[in-house]
């Protein structure tokens, strides 16, 4: 951006100043409004009125938080103030969509201010500002063919023999089957490499189409505490946005009539995320089959099993547990960061 | 005038706007209002008359609008141009 200096509001009364707020003074006001304070962030503003800190609000990349007015100052214009704060950091990051979870009753504070209602149940609604879902869908318009088709989403990490028999199976069931590949990059094995693989390990598949969810499925905005693998009252509202923002908008627009998901035997988050779409999407129309695992040496397959011998270096176990894409991925040259990755932490 | 980087002006208060120009080889002008439906057509043609003035012929121009006045979009338009002409 070459314009550092925002541009005063219109009719601003007396003096206000943003600063950037101590963290225990950020923290007092955000916990009065009864909100939970994070300490990761990377913006953080607040409003200042005789030296008092009046509202903050802060910024994680693409995703708006911890956004606190005290009750006489609410109203849209404090949050206008505050939200043309935080854009113009977030564009100035690269940015251009940006998100906000809050409660249903607040949503149109932020419709207000041109943000756009994406999904709401129960005490949580996600809204976008930006080109956001509407860019992402047009520029997927042209993968999109009619049909009685179906999803898989996965992470990838990396991608698995395991995935492979989830998408043949699935594929083998509809006219397409899209394969979502989750783009947030939190994982191990950065985004380019796990959709690559799954594009490689796939490309025989001829109705299989490999797609990036972008910050529609699984991501910071919709689930972030699957990053976490807790699981709590706030991870089951963020299961329910994340899966209702599949049934009500992605799955009409590719003509999803049937979502796929290997059966989780170990991981909780996975079983409860799991066991939440099966209700979701069943209450939208919409299918869920989960598939038995596939197995390899008496236990099935899974991405953890794969990081673990990757990182002791076992070859023999992982030629049974991956397809040749991602084998000869892990023996080349790229992989040796994430192998020095995995060791160090 | 030639926009040749990204840069914004304006705000999201009420009766203001904001404007984020980035360069572009066509002219595409979206606009976000929450008067849409019923001044859509009289912001985009505000916005006409103030590319014109400035011989603004490409770009990429993300309106995010909260029912300002003429005035105030021809303002805000033309200090988001002049500082991605690096005037």
């Amino acid at each position: 951006m070459s314009d550092p200096e925002p541009d005063c509001p219109k009719g601003s009364e007396g003096p206000a100043l943003f600063d950037r707020p101590a963290l225990e003074e950020a923290r007092a006001l955000i916990e009065a409004c009864g909100l939970r304070f994070e300490p990761e962030f990377d913006d953080l503003i607040g409003l200042y009125e005789e030296g008092r800190l009046v509202a903050c609000a802060a910024r994680v990349g693409y995703v708006l938080k911890m956004i606190a007015i005290i009750p006489s100052h609410q109203g849209t214009d404090t949050l206008g103030e505050l939200l043309t704060r935080l854009i113009q950091s977030g564009l100035a990051a690269g940015q251009e969509t940006l998100f906000v979870f809050t409660l249903p009753q607040n949503a149109p504070s932020f419709q207000a201010l041109n943000f756009r209602l994406l999904v709401a149940h129960g005490q949580a609604a996600l809204l976008e500002f930006g080109p956001g879902l509407e860019a992402y869908l047009a520029a997927h318009a042209a993968q999109i063919t009619p049909g009685r088709n179906g999803a898989v989403v996965i992470n990838g990490n990396p991608f698995t023999l395991g995935h492979l028999y989830l998408v043949e199976q699935a594929a083998a069931r509809v006219d397409r089957l899209y394969l979502f590949v989750v783009r947030e990059d939190r994982s191990v094995f950065p985004f380019a490499v796990r959709f690559r693989l799954a594009r490689e390990a796939t490309a025989h598949l001829a109705n299989v189409t490999v797609l990036d969810t972008s910050r529609y499925a699984v991501s910071a905005a919709t689930f972030p505490s699957y990053f976490l693998k807790r699981l709590d009252a706030h991870s089951a509202a963020q299961m329910q946005i994340d899966l209702r923002l599949f049934a009500e908008r992605i799955a009409p627009r590719f003509h999803v009539a049937t979502r796929f998901a290997g059966q989780e035997p170990l991981c909780p988050t996975t079983a409860a995320y799991n066991r939440m779409m099966a209700e979701v999407l069943e209450a939208s129309g919409i299918g869920m089959v989960e598939l038995p695992r596939r197995q390899a040496g008496g236990q099935p397959i899974s991405a953890t099993r794969v990081r673990a011998a990757f990182r002791a270096g076992d070859w023999a176990t992982l030629a049974q547990l991956l397809p040749p894409a991602t084998l000869a991925f892990l023996r080349s040259e790229a992989a040796r960061p994430i192998h020095q990755q995995m060791e160090e932490t | 005038m030639r926009i040749r980087t990204r840069a914004s002006a304006g705000t999201m208060q009420s009766s203001d706007l904001m404007v984020v120009v980035e360069p572009s080889d066509t002219l595409q002008i979206d606009v976000d209002s929450t008067v849409k439906k019923q001044y859509e057509h009289l912001i985009r043609a505000q916005i006409g008359v103030t590319l014109e003035q400035l011989q603004v012929t490409a770009g990429h121009l993300k309106i995010t609008d909260r029912g300002a006045l003429d005035y105030a979009i021809a303002a805000r338009v033309e200090t988001a141009i002049r500082r991605a002409a690096k005037e």
